[in-house]
Parts: C-alpha cells; sequence; structure tokens
C-alpha cells in the first residue's frame, strides 16, 4: 500500500499567484494512496526540504511528488532530499505546475484545476516507480580541448598543471589561434605576441599535452567520463618528428604568391608554409591547393632541399581515436564578412559600406596586422592600396552588430575597447594623422576599460562622433564617409585615406557541425549554449563537455582566459572522483518478449545496444535477445518507442506508468 | 475483356522442385523443404514439409500455391525441424517478406535453401481452386507484381515466367480513390471496415512480419488494445499492424487472403508503402536491408511533416 507524500510550492508566488495552492492540496490529500499534502511558500529552501523530510519519517512515506517547477531545474534537490530522509531517490517524482500550468495560464479557476490533475497524474505514476540503484561508471582521467586559441590554451594548461592528461586539437597548422594576430592588447597596450607565445612554447614543451595541429575531430563516440574522439589529422605533407623547422624549404618554395590568411591576405606567403614565425609547432605544412607538385606533379624543390627529409608528399589523412573523460570546447569566432552573403542566411550584410570592393576599407582584424610589429608593414601604418601613410582615418562602430534589421541583434562586446585601441595605436605611429570614430554609444565596463577609452579621447585625440554612416564611397584616392552627428543633429562628410569596420564577432564557420558531433546545442547564431545563463555558465546542457571562450558568445582576452580556467576547474571537479554516479534512468529488455529483431539497436543514437545469447542449462542457445548497457545508456527512451512487442521500456517512464498518468486524467 | 493467363510452365516447374528438392534431401544439404503440395478438393493445395527424398513426389507447384511460406519459418514451424538447413519454395513476393526477415536478425541465410519460382500469377482466393488464372481469377497482388522472377536464390528453374498481360492495378486505384476522399469520407470508409473486424487474428498469424512471441494486443500491464471485438479497439488493432507493418510489408498479402471479414488490409499496407517510398524512397525488395526507413535516420530525410 502506498503512503505518498505531496509537496505543493508557491514559488514565492510564481505558483500561487494563478493557482490556488492551497486547494492542491487539499484535493491532493483525498486522492488514493496518498498519506499527506501540504503547501509552502518555497519548497526549494532549507526549511522546505526539512518539510519534505520530516515528514517522510512522521507519515512513514512510501513516495514523494513535490509539486513545484520544472524537474530539470530542482528534481534532483529533491531526491537528494529524500534520499537524506532514508527513501530510495527515485520514488520521488516532481509535478510541474509552474512552466506547465501557472506561468502560461491566466485564470485563476482552470489553472488550479489544472495543477490539481497535474498532481494526480504524478499520484498514479509514482505509484509504480521502482527502487533503482545508483550506477557507478568509470572516469577517463584525460581531457579533450577543441581549439588551441587563447581558451583553449588556458584551459589546457591547468588541467595539465593539475596532473592530467590532456589532449588538444587545433584545426590549423599552429595553435594562437586570433590573439597570436593581434598587434596590442586592451587595457594595458601590452604586446599581444608577447603575452601569447610563452604560453603556446609551454602548451608544446608540456609533458601532460598531446598537441594535434591542422587536425579536425571527426566522430564523438559515448558520454561523460568515457568519450571515444576520432581525431582526423590531416596530412601536412611534412613529418612532424623528422622536421628541425630551420625553415629553408621555404625559401626554396617557387610559389611565393600566395596571400596569406594570417596576415589578412595583405602579405604573401610561400606553398609550404608556417602561418607565423612564432608558430607552435614550428613544422611547415604544405598547401596542396597551391603546391606546384601537387597540381602538375612537378617541382619537389622542398623536398630536395629538406636536410632531414621530413617532406612527404605521399603522407594520407591520418585517423587517431583518443579515449577522454571529459571535453572542453574553445573553437573561438571570426568576423563577420560583410562581402560574403551566405545563401540562406539571415544576414544581410553592408554593401554600402564597400568592403571587399573598395581596397582600403578593412576590417579590424586586417588593421591589427596592420599595427603589428610582425605584421606584413612591419608596423607601419600603410594603407593596402598604395602603402601610403593614411593621414585621416575613420573607425565604424556595430558594423553588423547591433542591428535587428539586418541580422544580428547581439553586441559584439569587443569592439568599442578594440576601436578606442586602433586610435591609439594610429596616434602614436602616424603622430599628424586624425582618428574619427562612428559610434552608437560606448560600451566599456570593464576594469580600467572606461579610462581607456577616455583616454583614447582625451589624451591621444581621437575625434568620436555619434552617429552611424550611410553609405562611402571612393573618391579619386580618398573614401567618402557620410554619416550623421546625431548629437548636434547635423551630416557629416569626412574625406578619409582609410575606414576601419568594427564588424561583428560571429562564431566559427561548421560551428554547428560540430555541435551535433558533441551532441551540445547551440542558438541561432551557431553559438554554443551553457546550461544555465547565470548558474551553469561553462557547462554544457550535454554531460561532461565544457565551453570556454568566444565560441558561447563574443567576449574579450580576459573574459575568455577567466572562463578558460573556469571550464578547466570543471573538468578537474570531474576528475576529483575515481567514479561516476549516473541517474539509473536506463532502459531495460524483458527478455522473455524480446524476439531480437534489434529495431533498438539500429535506432539508438549511443549504441548503448548489444547483442546477448540466451542458453539453457545445457549450453544450447535459445535465443538471441537485445541488452541495454546501462553505462551508456541515456535514457533517451527511443528503443522503447521503437520495440513492436514492447519488450524494452525506459524505468521511471515505463508503458505502464504513462497510461496510469493517462487514465488519472 | 477476360483473358486467359498462360501457366503451361507451372507443370515444368513442379518437375523442376521435386528433382532439385530429391537431390538437396539425399544429399543432405538440407534437412528438411517446405512446399506446397496437392490438397483434398481438386485443385487445391496445401503447405507440407517433406526431410525425406522419397516425399519429393508429393511437391507441386500450381495457380493455387498461394500461401506465402516464409511464416513457416519463423512461427508456424511445429513440423520444421529445429537444427539445419531448410529448403523452400518461394515466389517473388514471398522472397521479399523471407528477406525482410533477413534483415530483422530472424533468420540466417546460411541456414536456408531457396527455391525460387518464375511465377506467372496464382489465384486470388482459394474458394474454387481449380479455377482458371484469367484476368478475372488472378490475385489483385499480382496485378501489380514487378518481381515475377525470384533475385537471389539458390535454384531457379530455368523456365521464364509468362509476361502478365495489362492488368487493372486493382491496389493503385483504389489507394487514388481514397485520396481523392476528404479526410472525413476516409475516416467513415476504414471505420466501416474496421468495424467488420471480429479480432480472430488471422491476419497477424499469417503475417510472416509478425514474428513477435507475445503481441501487444496479448498484454494486459498495461492493456493497449482492447480484446473484445468493438470499434475502438477494432480501429486500435488495425492501426497499429498498419504502422508495424509501415517500412516492413513485402505485399504477399496473405492478411487480405485469409480474413474471414473481407477487410482490405492489404490495401492499407499498399497505402503505407506508397507513402514510404514517397518520404523516404523505400520499399522492399530483394536485397537485405541493415535498418528500415523507420529505423534509420539520415540528414536529407523528408521532414517537412514537421510543422
Amino acid at each position: 500500500m502506498s503512503r505518498i507524500g505531496v509537496f505543493i510550492c508557491h514559488c514565492g508566488e510564481n505558483i500561487s499567484r494563478t493557482v490556488d495552492v492551497e486547494q492542491v492540496a487539499a484535493q491532493a490529500a483525498l486522492m488514493p494512496g496518498v498519506a499527506f499534502a501540504v503547501d509552502y511558500k518555497y519548497m526549494c529552501s532549507d526549511p522546505g526540504q526539512n518539510l519534505v523530510k520530516n515528514a517522510i519519517t512522521e507519515h512513514r512515506l512510501t513516495h514523494v511528488v513535490v509539486a513545484a517547477c520544472s524537474p530539470r531545474m530542482h528534481e534532483r534537490t529533491f531526491r537528494k532530499a529524500v534520499e537524506q530522509a532514508g527513501l530510495n531517490p527515485f520514488l520521488c517524482e516532481m509535478a510541474n505546475i509552474r512552466e506547465h500550468c501557472s506561468w502560461v495560464h491566466e485564470d485563476r479557476e482552470e489553472a488550479t484545476d489544472k495543477a490539481i490533475e497535474i498532481v494526480g497524474m504524478l499520484v498514479e505514476r509514482v505509484k509504480k516507480n521502482r527502487v533503482l540503484p545508483t550506477i557507478t561508471v568509470p572516469v577517463t582521467k584525460r581531457a579533450l580541448v577543441i581549439g588551441g586559441g587563447i581558451a583553449g590554451i588556458q584551459a589546457a594548461l591547468d588541467i595539465a598543471d593539475a596532473g592530467h592528461q590532456v589532449v588538444l586539437v587545433e584545426r590549423e597548422p599552429s595553435i594562437g589561434g586570433h590573439m597570436a594576430q593581434l598587434s596590442e592588447t586592451f587595457p594595458t597596450l601590452d604586446c599581444s605576441q608577447c603575452i601569447m607565445t610563452p604560453k603556446m612554447v609551454d602548451v608544446a614543451n608540456h609533458p601532460n599535452i598531446t598537441l594535434h595541429t591542422y587536425s579536425e575531430i571527426e566522430q564523438v563516440d559515448g558520454y561523460i567520463g568515457n568519450f571515444q574522439i576520432t581525431v582526423r589529422k590531416k596530412a601536412r605533407s611534412v613529418d612532424e618528428h623528422k622536421c628541425t623547422g630551420c625553415g629553408v624549404c621555404m625559401t626554396k618554395c617557387p610559389q611565393k604568391k600566395i596571400p596569406n590568411s594570417f596576415d589578412c591576405n595583405l602579405g604573401t606567403r610561400t606553398a609550404i608554409y608556417v602561418p607565423f614565425p612564432q608558430a607552435v609547432p614550428n613544422v611547415p605544412v604544405i598547401d596542396r591547393e597551391n603546391c606546384t607538385m601537387f597540381k602538375s606533379g612537378k617541382c619537389g624543390v622542398c623536398q630536395k632541399a629538406c636536410g632531414p627529409g621530413a617532406v612527404d608528399f605521399e603522407q594520407q589523412d591520418q585517423l587517431i581515436v583518443e579515449p577522454v573523460g571529459a571535453i572542453v570546447v574553445s573553437t573561438g569566432f571570426e568576423l563577420y564578412r560583410i562581402t560574403e552573403k551566405t545563401k540562406g542566411s539571415p544576414i544581410k550584410g553592408y554593401g554600402e559600406f564597400g568592403h571587399g570592393k573598395i581596397p582600403d576599407v578593412i576590417d579590424g582584424m586586417t588593421f591589427e596586422r596592420l599595427a603589428s610589429a610582425s605584421g606584413p608593414t612591419g608596423g607601419k601604418i600603410q594603407r593596402p592600396s598604395d602603402g601610403k601613410e593614411p593621414k585621416q582615418v575613420v573607425f565604424i562602430q556595430c558594423v553588423g552588430s547591433r542591428s535587428r534589421e539586418k541580422g544580428i541583434s547581439y553586441c559584439s562586446k569587443v569592439c568599442c575597447m578594440y576601436t578606442a585601441k586602433h586610435t591609439m595605436l594610429y596616434h602614436h605611429k602616424v603622430h599628424d594623422g586624425q582618428a574619427y570614430v562612428f559610434f552608437m554609444d560606448a560600451r566599456v565596463p570593464g576594469k580600467s576599460y572606461d579610462e581607456f577609452w577616455r583616454r583614447a579621447i582625451e589624451d591621444e585625440e581621437a575625434v568620436y562622433i555619434r552617429g552611424m554612416v550611410s553609405r562611402l564611397y571612393q573618391k579619386g584616392d580618398k573614401i567618402v564617409v557620410m554619416g550623421s552627428d546625431i548629437s548636434v543633429g547635423v551630416q557629416v562628410e569626412i574625406e578619409a585615406d582609410l575606414v576601419v569596420l568594427a564588424t561583428a564577432v560571429q562564431p566559427q564557420k561548421g560551428a554547428d557541425l560540430l555541435a551535433q558531433k558533441l551532441g551540445i546545442s547551440y542558438d541561432k547564431y551557431n553559438f554554443y549554449s551553457e546550461a544555465h545563463a547565470k548558474l551553469r555558465p561553462v557547462e554544457c546542457a550535454t554531460a561532461g563537455i565544457y565551453l570556454a571562450g568566444a565560441c558561447q558568445g563574443p567576449k574579450d582576452i580576459p573574459d575568455t582566459v577567466s572562463q578558460a580556467s573556469a571550464a578547466a576547474a570543471k573538468v578537474m571537479t570531474l576528475f576529483a572522483k575515481d567514479k561516476l554516479e549516473r541517474e539509473p534512468i536506463v532502459a531495460r529488455v524483458k527478455e522473455s518478449g524480446c524476439v531480437g529483431c534489434f529495431a533498438c539497436k539500429k535506432v539508438c543514437a549511443y549504441g548503448a545496444i548489444e547483442e546477448k545469447e540466451i542458453r539453457d542449462r545445457q549450453g544450447n542457445l535459445v535465443k538471441v535477445v537485445a541488452y541495454v548497457n546501462p553505462g551508456v545508456c541515456a535514457g533517451c527512451g527511443t528503443c522503447q518507442a521503437t520495440c513492436p512487442s514492447k519488450s524494452v521500456e525506459l524505468d521511471g517512464y515505463t508503458d505502464e506508468q504513462i497510461v496510469a498518468m493517462i487514465e488519472a486524467l | 475483356m477476360t483473358q486467359t493467363i498462360d501457366i503451361s510452365s507451372y507443370s515444368a516447374i513442379t518437375d523442376a522442385i521435386r528433382n532439385e528438392a530429391r537431390r538437396i534431401l539425399s544429399d543432405s544439404t538440407v534437412s528438411a523443404v517446405i512446399g506446397y503440395t496437392a490438397g483434398r478438393r481438386k485443385g487445391s493445395t496445401q503447405p507440407i514439409v517433406i526431410t525425406t527424398a522419397d516425399d519429393a513426389d508429393q511437391l507441386i507447384f500450381s495457380a493455387a500455391c498461394l500461401n506465402d511460406l516464409v511464416v513457416y519459418l519463423t512461427k508456424a514451424k511445429k513440423d520444421v525441424p529445429k537444427g539445419g538447413r531448410i529448403g523452400i519454395v518461394v515466389k517473388g513476393c514471398d522472397l521479399k517478406a523471407l528477406v525482410g526477415l533477413l534483415g530483422e536478425s530472424q533468420l540466417k541465410r546460411e541456414n536456408l535453401y531457396l527455391i525460387g519460382i518464375p511465377c506467372s500469377g496464382v489465384l486470388g482466393s482459394l474458394l474454387k481452386p481449380a479455377a482458371e488464372l484469367t484476368t478475372e481469377t488472378i490475385a489483385s497482388k499480382c496485378c501489380e507484381c514487378t518481381d515475377q522472377l525470384p533475385v537471389g536464390c539458390d535454384f531457379v528453374p530455368t523456365v521464364t515466367p509468362t509476361p502478365l498481360p495489362d492488368l487493372e492495378k486493382r491496389y493503385a486505384n483504389e489507394i487514388a480513390r481514397l485520396e481523392a476522399m476528404n479526410p472525413s469520407e476516409r475516416w467513415e470508409f476504414w471505420k466501416e471496415q474496421f468495424s467488420k473486424c471480429i479480432k480472430c487474428y488471422a491476419c497477424r498469424q499469417v503475417c510472416p512480419f509478425c514474428f513477435c512471441e507475445q503481441c501487444l494486443c496479448d498484454r494486459n500491464r498495461p492493456q493497449m488494445v482492447e480484446q473484445t471485438p468493438r470499434p475502438l479497439g477494432n480501429t486500435a488493432w488495425h492501426l497499429m499492424r498498419a504502422m508495424h507493418l509501415a517500412g516492413r510489408c513485402a505485399g504477399c498479402g496473405e492478411c487480405e487472403r485469409v480474413c474471414p471479414m473481407d477487410i482490405p488490409l492489404n490495401l492499407l499496407n499498399r497505402k503505407m508503402a506508397k507513402e514510404l517510398k514517397e518520404l523516404f524512397n523505400s520499399e522492399a525488395g530483394f536485397e537485405v536491408r541493415e535498418a528500415g526507413p523507420l529505423t534509420s535516420y539520415r540528414e536529407d530525410d523528408d521532414q517537412s511533416f514537421i510543422r
């Protein structure tokens, strides 16, 4: 005989505003099997939980229904409380009368009736809950970090310093990411390369870090604590172990005029190349699309020049399987390229700014390369078109960002600060030059940020014009910038030598495809979603996967590094245990009914279903049935929906329970 | 115009089956052969399981060989030996069901010896088993058959099946008629059909794909399908059957033939098959499929139904 306790939460006023909780409690008390029903203002609070615990002892409760918010919110809380009172935690169920009821209804009477129905359904369901033992699974104390920018580097170093093995996978030939491209960094103007390259070298030298550059994630299998990652190590055409990084191959390569994407195509590189001199690893890669040997089969100059014989034209892509227990995703961002309008994309582009058509209209990253001491101009500010020093430079902010009409409604967060920095760098290098900035408003919260922005205006003579630019056009060797100054309400026209657009920060191309491989969620812009915006900002909803850096949303370097360390801390917390406890909400096969058609095995997305032989005492094969590996099963229930004879059921969601719920209506 | 269909090849086929059965039984290739033999009434046939070469002469093939013998491999196998390789006589439509069972791990190809029939068509009913095979008496499934010659068998008599004359596509026409109705008219049609059901489950027993040891409709915790023959439970049963067969049914039409209440069961199955062909470009054939259209997911699957 069940003795069920029903606990109805007011959720402050969230529930009690629309639902008459006292009446729900009164009605629940009359339901068959219910021994005790009570309402309380905040059931999840300490006194609320104590109310549940005490009632279990006092009223000798066998099952508990908590009518409150979504189980996603507090199921764990109450199951823990129930366990502390000596009941099996899986004998406790949540009735969602907040998201499913009070929040979506206005009529108090109807909402109350519905709340009573929901509670009634859960009362019927909980009666058929089984005592479930917790499942423990081993943890592989080895982490995967995807993306070797500053976020990935920081996370990898932190985890590796804690004594755990880390596999760092980077798509490009070198780690470093966008930070390696920057000239100087706000708000202290220290040289990006100077603070970045030592960390890159640390990664290369760390005994706990395995680095796979020029590699991509091919396949992700498994689950928290036990992932199997297939990494595609693309053919570099250079043997990493033999290469000494002397660079002779690059000096000999006859293909010298390939635009260097690291320098935003301002400079050129050879077909066998390292993206930049401080690259880690310092091993060149052959760009097979542009290499004469690969195009025509004749050349091989680099191979002849290579002393250690590291150049290998025959090299193939390699697939490497890495077992890991946790994953940090830090794939970063790319800049919104307004010339490239993607088909089907809601993003409309900014054709009126002439980016891609007028050579002296550049984006922020290109300006970084112009200002960088290691850049194509050696740090001299020169126009891409004729190499002249620009005397009037116009910076335009919020290009792409914060415009619902154009497709991106979010703020890219870093542009206000980097544009202020650009005006300073420009002023430091071109003393007689003038910088103008068109801006909507300056968003500079952050330690020493406002001071930095004010310094750009007050000490470094940048002219800030509040308003947007409507149009740009080439006139002789000048670019006419037409805009408005809304603070005084006049039209402004500036003849500029160079225009720099602060284009929006977007997730990397293919971010959605990676998310699908990982099974993590992403928003409409393809930024990865955290499990909870406030309370779980670095975790994905998928267990064992964590986020760091701009792949989650636009971020500057300090925020990125903080988040990377936070993600690393989460990984270390996971690795602090030898075994993981898993929810035992998994599928079970009723072997007597199973006929071994294995439809379940075909639909299982987690590879949790195996074939199991049933033999009699003499060892004769009776039949082959399905078996669910409880360590792998994610409890999605697809097998249950597929099985024609209903011989596999998900604990906690059995057909009997679902039918009982329907019949309670 | 009623036209006679030439089935003179059936006597040659009978001889070839007998010889082959004799051979494979005497050299112990197989432990039994499942085939057809003459029934008591003139012209009628019935299934038979033979285990000795001497019995091979009992085997026949005629226009009255309607049964899909594949069902004997999975459930109605009282006389079929448990071990060893089994020989079985299959028409094209039967073979498609057998191939489906291979894909669903119910049979192993190496345990079977397939004797394929170059089929020129069979009767629609066994009520008059001695009737002549004509464009009128031929089974509805034969009217739309594209698989007269089975593929991938161990033995097929070297006989060319008679090309079928231009026959009225009965199922296709009926589906077109139903599709032209509005939903409530269509619902009325099926409600009427299902109301006739007496829950004898002959359709289930004869279906090679209904191989579950315990059918969902025999379960009572919870009871998914009402057991007494009443309109609601009848509808539940037939919808469940249609859904469970969607993407699997090979179109042997046995369910419709055995239904004592003349419910057009294969019409429902053909409609489901048409849907799956249109949605997923998938249909039953002679090739073993790893996973059926409803147990696999592809990125390019039609998702227009999600609204």
